[in-house]
């Protein structure tokens, strides 16, 4: 596996799946470049340094690091819900730190974001958890149906359309937030901790899916602590510690392999 | 948000209501109180009917003057024969041969303090006998009904600032109870706008039955009270038809405006970032 960009032939299968063009992404833009990036919070403490990471389209890359290593404070960058205090985070070409307020919402529908939580609204089917990330987007409802339904026959989730969250299992809960990072298309998936709270079962159902979201041409950047897994994949793996990457090497494992 | 926030509103818009009614009662009442200040001139015995009516005119004619009434002598004998038999006095005046009291020209004032003028021109006039010195008194009541009219709308706008804070944060608590909707939302790009919009839509919707609810219960305590303050509305010149217009347009103003900032507020913690 390389960091390259992924080919045409790769590209054509994603927009059969999920229905939509990316002729207006190019090829050679990354999707997601850090540079220099340094974080401190108001409270003085250094979460970020330095940090500089450069995503390429179609990239599978694993976020490790301890507890308190900045992988969330890195994903909040992503998000915008904090800004670098030094640095750029580019993300599809777009530098996030002198991105007008009214266009942070369009920046994060390039984005999939996946928890370790589920974060689904109980009240809602999961047809209708799916649909909510394009209504708010102001898709037309005729737009809506079809793209739902192919979402969530990619994840599995057909027979659970009308189901609400409390009646499903984690793993297909996680599904759920899958579809629904899914359906607007998006540049990126961040996934954080996304199987933390399952069974090693069902956990390597949820990368299984992943990868194969990955395969079909989506960037996953997925942040965890699962070690096997890790290993096992030998994707790209960023590590971080005390706010720094000190390991960024494809087809690692976990841990440092001298 | 619904059931706890439109209880809460409905029990704050009362409050305002009763605390509006009752000062506009006062101003009512205070308002009374200045129009009883008149200037009155007492006119000689041997005034003709034609000069008492050429001052009548004159006077009247006076920018500062709502009306002029002439009181002559007779009418003033029965007033004060109506008087003492009010307040259960024995008559004294069957024992004169003639009526001791002078007729008299009573002027009502469109602004209470504009007294001077009038009392000067009716002094000027040789058939007037004596203008009766009311400065005192005008002063004395006018420093009573300004204190109380400043006090009455102190009150009434600490009650709406109190109404104000806690509607607001009885609607923060419906809107904090969803913040994890609102965080769903805004991860999966919906723009500020869009989050707003249903809870400021559910601020209005509640400000607008807490209104109605409120309006409601007033209603249905009018009768029951106007019988009660009857007496009050006929002494006072208060017209029940304007008071209702201007209490529900008070009640629907105030519920739903602080429904729709109540919410606006709320949402606001969670978007700016």
């Amino acid at each position: 596996m390389t960091i390259a960009p992924a080919p045409r032939q790769v590209r054509s299968i994603r927009s059969r799946v999920l229905g939509r063009n990316h002729d207006q992404a190019k090829p050679e833009r990354p999707v997601l470049v850090l540079h220099d990036v340094t974080k401190q919070y108001p409270n003085g403490k250094l979460a970020l340094r330095e940090v500089d990471l450069i995503i390429p389209e179609g990239d599978f890359v694993f976020l490790v690091g301890p507890s308190g290593a900045g992988k969330s404070t890195l994903i909040k960058l992503l998000i915008r819900d904090e800004l670098p205090t030094r640095g750029e985070v580019v993300l599809d070409g777009q530098d996030l730190a002198h991105l007008p307020r009214r266009q942070v919402p369009r920046m994060r529908r390039k984005i999939g974001i996946i928890f370790q939580d589920f974060k689904l609204l109980p009240t809602k089917t999961v047809w209708e958890n799916v649909a909510f990330a394009l209504e708010v987007t102001g898709t037309s409802r005729s737009q809506i149906r079809p793209a739902v339904d192919r979402v969530l026959a990619l994840v599995g989730l057909t027979e659970q359309a009308e189901q609400v969250p409390s009646q499903l299992s984690g793993g297909e809960q996680q599904r759920t937030a899958i579809a629904r990072a899914l359906v607007h298309d998006p540049r990126l998936i961040i996934a954080d901790e996304p199987t933390g709270n399952l069974d090693p079962l069902i956990s390597w159902e949820i990368i299984q899916l992943l990868l194969r979201i990955n395969e079909l041409g989506v960037t996953v950047m997925m942040a965890t602590h699962n070690a096997q897994v890790v290993t096992a994949l030998r994707k790209r793996v960023v590590a971080l510690e005390e706010g720094r990457v000190i390991r960024d090497e494809v087809g690692g494992a976990y841990h440092r392999e001298d | 948000m619904s059931l706890a926030a439109t209880a809460t509103m409905v029990l704050m818009l009362l409050l305002l209501a009763g605390f509006w009614i009752i000062q506009t009662g006062l101003l009512a009442g205070l308002q009374f109180t200045e129009q009883k200040v008149e200037v009155v001139g007492y006119l000689q015995t041997t005034a003709t009917t034609n000069q008492i009516a050429t001052l009548q005119a004159e006077i009247a004619a006076m920018p500062e003057v709502a009306n002029v009434t002439y009181v002559d002598r007779d009418t003033a004998l029965q007033r004060f024969r109506a008087s003492m038999a009010a307040q259960g006095r024995e008559d004294l005046t069957q024992y004169l041969d003639s009526n001791p009291l002078y007729g008299s020209l009573e002027v009502k004032l469109v602004d209470p303090t504009n007294f001077g003028r009038v009392g000067d021109a009716l002094r000027a006039d040789p058939i007037v006998r004596n203008v009766i010195n009311i400065e005192d008194l005008v002063e004395r009541v006018l420093t009573v009904t300004n204190v109380l009219r400043t006090a009455g709308t102190v009150v009434l706008l600490i009650v709406g600032i109190i109404v104000l804070f806690i509607i607001v944060n009885t609607i923060r608590l419906a809107v904090v109870a969803r913040a994890e909707e609102i965080e769903i939302m805004r991860l999966v790009g919906a723009s500020d706008a869009f989050i707003r919009w249903p809870f400021v839509f559910e601020g209005a919707m509640v400000g607008l039955f807490g209104s109605l609810l409120t309006l409601g219960i007033l209603a249905a305590a009018a009768d029951p009270i106007s019988g009660f303050m009857a007496d009050f509305f006929r002494v006072l010149p208060l017209q029940f038809g304007s008071l209702t217009r201007d209490l529900i347009a008070l009640v629907l103003g105030a519920g739903v405006g602080l429904g729709v900032l109540g919410s606006w507020l709320s949402v606001r913690t969670y978007l700016i970032r």
